[in-house]
């Protein structure tokens, strides 16, 4: 497969899997700013996936369908679901011989869906959470396509690779971004409203309740975003998945850049896999999701190195 | 005639062919598709053009252009009434442009070789060594097959009497096939059932035409050969076309930046190391292809690609310096060159035109430039053209001295009307100038073309102008077979 073509794929699945996280974190924020307003900041949120000066970001803070509107359609702001959905299809584009035709058209229809003006109206005057379900419905159709259309060959796996990097990324964001409101004290009685939020966003709901008898509380909750290999938005979930079809690009052509980025791979996998709530605790919680963060973006850059760097 | 109010607009032009109606009557080719037109409701069209631009759009078959940073997605306006072709038209149509093309495929490796219709003085030396597209570099290379043109988009139009002529021969990297393919798709979907019960031939097998002609290029004698498509870019107005192309073929889509020359050997850039490439279907012009020998800014070709062209290490399709032989003033040579070559007549007909450099034809043209239509013989796309009868004073004085200033760019033509052909414009029918664009192919077993291929329309009420860059559209073009 040429280089420039696994970028790109590469690329795109990790804006659909960015996109499908900021929308379900934004309507976690917002349904959560309905129930809670004394309590809650939209400042996290911005500090972690925004692109603004402090100042810019206070001036938005009380008004979350403004802050929704930023992060969805705003054109300057790198990370809002209207820049990613154009860098997404925009890759693809440039690919189209090498994804399926109706995975194509899905992202091409999405961008089509993200330019209509009456987005805009819609966000300002009717109910966020519509809007934003709609577009979550889009991603889905998304993962739907691609999962059930793309051929089981190199392409499908670097798509793999770079759609779990991003949810592992995204998921420590998301629990920073709350944890942080509580600063990162475990004990402090916070509301409960949240957690479900958080968990009914990124559907996991259900599992929670099945698997943690004693009520929402904040270690539970973490011991399942990031170490329940069950939950399929878990870090450790995204790294198993990661390390599964990297493992699959290993060929006789390329064994030095294999060797470096499974390597790589292997021991952030163990990390998570042999931490726990508590020792996590114990070293600093934000220090360790900072840390996940760093070591995939160290993953991707040699990644980039050994596969995609052509020009 | 004309019962239904959808036909009550169509008002049939003076000394022009019309494509449905002769005289009153209208032609059995299009009694069906007429027919079917007035027992469906006028809205009812307009919700099938809605659907065709819908279509369009969905499918991302869309050009951006790009205006102040921000991409606007653009459709290629699309007429939903199909364009019909007999089968006797076809017939004609299909030798003519096989005898053309092979007399120019001779043409090309006579002039890139012993030249030896220079010397018999068929054609003027002068002529050749002028053109901006004659490319010194390909002097000598021996090619694959001596096939130079693979691919060839002959433009034709019809007078007032329905003759075809050739309007001009597009052999270097001629566009709008996948419109040919992708048009049939949509009237498919917007007119079901309607394309069988015409007998209606099939266009879907050209990818499959063009892949097999090009494996059969490739230097290596080896089972799987590497073929690519080479594309300038997301940013070209055809990039579309070139993605498609790949996917049909089930090739890789390459810019020049996946490509490297080591040693003369075209590789690309893969995951797993450098991998030979054996034959380019480069989309990428001649001026482009290879900074190290033409452009030298170029970044959308590869260098070191003519070397390992001349070494015969790749194929390169079309081949480089076809220029020279669709250039305009070259194209009134076209007929002395079938009779030279193949000792035949030719069987499609030449637009009359009248060489600028020639004093005599210069001064006929200059006195009659309300009659003419003055094109430079380097442009394309309907660029730098001076249309005689709808030009001010002013802009004929302007054209008059920059033809002085270098007749050897420009030719005339006298004005020649296009047939017309009914299209669904603002909810009724009404005629606008069509012409033909069938794609043929030639490999090393022979030509082949596709029935069918690109009727574009001047959408612009009275335009004689195609181009799309000109506010032309295009139509599904049928071929009947029978």
């Amino acid at each position: 497969m040429l280089s420039r073509v696994a970028d790109s794929l590469y690329w795109m699945a990790r804006y659909m899997e960015r996109t499908d996280s900021i929308l379900r974190m934004l309507k976690i924020n917002y349904a959560s700013s309905q129930d809670n307003s004394e309590d809650f900041s939209w400042q996290p949120v911005l500090r972690i996936f925004g692109h603004l000066e402090q100042a810019e970001a206070a001036e938005l803070e009380p008004n979350g369908r403004k802050i929704i509107q930023y992060m969805v359609l705003d054109r300057e702001n790198p990370n809002s679901v209207f820049t990613m959905i154009r860098k997404a299809r925009e890759n693809a584009r440039g690919v189209q011989d090498n994804i399926t035709t109706e995975l194509w058209r899905c992202l091409n229809e999405f961008y089509h869906v993200v330019h209509e003006e009456r987005l805009t109206y819609l966000l300002q005057h009717e109910d966020p959470i519509t809007v934003l379900d709609a577009l979550i419905k889009e991603c889905m159709l998304y993962f739907g396509v691609s999962d059930n259309t793309m051929f089981r060959g190199e392409g499908l796996c670097f798509m793999n690779v770079g759609k779990y990097m991003e949810r592992a990324i995204q998921t420590s964001d998301i629990l920073d971004v709350k944890l942080s409101n509580l600063a990162y004290d475990l004990d402090k009685p916070a509301d409960t409203t949240y957690w479900k939020y958080l968990l009914m966003s990124i559907s996991g709901y259900s599992l929670y309740l099945k698997r943690y008898r004693s009520g929402f509380e904040a270690r539970n909750i973490i011991d399942q975003v990031l170490f329940n290999v069950d939950f399929p938005r878990s870090v450790l979930y995204s790294l198993n998945q990661l390390q599964r079809y990297f493992k699959r690009l290993q060929s006789d052509q390329n064994t030095e850049g294999f060797s470096k980025v499974d390597f790589m791979i292997g021991k952030l996998r163990s990390k998570l896999q042999y931490s726990d709530v508590q020792s996590v605790s114990q070293t600093g919680l934000h220090h360790y999701l900072n840390s996940i963060g760093t070591d995939i973006s160290s993953i991707g850059t040699t990644l980039n190195h050994y596969y995609f760097a052509y020009s | 005639m004309l019962t239904t109010p959808l036909f009550h607009h169509y008002a049939l032009s003076p000394r022009t062919w019309d494509e449905m109606y002769d005289d009153e009557k209208v032609r059995f080719q299009y009694r069906n598709v007429f027919d079917f037109l007035q027992r469906i409701p006028a809205d009812e069209l307009s919700k099938k053009e809605e659907l065709a631009k819908k279509l369009f759009m969905s499918q991302g078959i869309t050009f951006t252009v790009y205006s102040s940073g921000e991409g606007i997605e653009k459709i290629f306006p699309f007429d939903i009434i199909p364009r019909i072709i007999t089968a006797s038209e076809w017939n004609f149509i299909e030798k003519g442009i096989k005898q053309r093309l092979r007399a120019l495929n001779l043409f090309l490796k006579d002039v890139y070789h012993h030249q030896f219709i220079l010397k018999d003085g068929i054609v003027p030396v002068e002529l050749v060594y002028s053109c901006p597209h004659y490319l010194r570099e390909m002097q000598g290379i021996n090619i694959p097959h001596d096939i130079y043109v693979h691919i060839a988009g002959i433009d034709l139009i019809r007078d007032h009497d329905g003759t075809f002529y050739v309007l001009e021969d597009n052999l270097r990297t001629p566009s709008g096939v996948s419109y040919m393919i992708e048009n049939r798709e949509i009237t498919k979907r917007i007119f079901p059932d309607l394309i069988p019960q015409n007998f209606v031939r099939p266009v879907t097998q050209y990818p499959n035409i063009l892949y097999k002609n090009l494996l059969a290029l490739s230097p290596r004698q080896i089972s799987s050969p590497t073929v690519v498509v080479l594309t300038p870019g997301i940013y070209n107005s055809a990039y579309f076309e070139h993605a498609t192309l790949a996917r049909l073929m089930g090739i890789e889509l390459v810019e020049g930046r996946d490509l490297v020359v080591e040693n003369h050997i075209v590789y690309m850039k893969t995951t797993s190391g450098l991998q030979q490439v054996d034959v380019i279907y480069r989309r990428v012009d001649d001026e482009y292809l290879d900074p190290l020998v033409f452009e030298p800014s170029s970044v959308l070709g590869v260098s070191g690609l003519l070397s390992a062209y001349r070494k015969g290490n790749v194929a390169i399709v079309n081949s480089i310096g076809n220029g020279v032989a669709d250039d305009k003033a070259t194209y009134v040579y076209v007929p002395e060159m079938i009779r030279y070559y193949l000792n035949e007549e030719p069987i499609l007909k030449n637009v009359p035109t009248y060489q600028l450099s020639n004093v005599e034809e210069r001064e006929h043209v200059l006195k009659n430039i309300n009659q003419m239509v003055v094109k430079k013989t380097n442009e394309s796309g309907g660029y730098g053209m001076l249309m005689g009868h709808a030009a001010s004073d002013e802009e004929i004085a302007a054209y008059q001295k920059q033809i002085i200033k270098n007749p050897r760019q420009f030719i005339a033509q006298p004005i020649i009307s296009l047939s017309n052909a009914p299209c669904y414009i603002n909810g009724k029918v009404q005629p606008r100038r069509v012409d033909l664009r069938p794609f043929a192919l030639c490999g090393p077993t022979g030509i082949e073309i596709v029935a069918g291929g690109l009727t574009r329309v001047a959408l612009k009420e009275g335009s004689l102008v195609v181009n799309s860059s000109q506010g032309g559209g295009s139509k599904d073009t049928w071929v009947l077979a029978k």
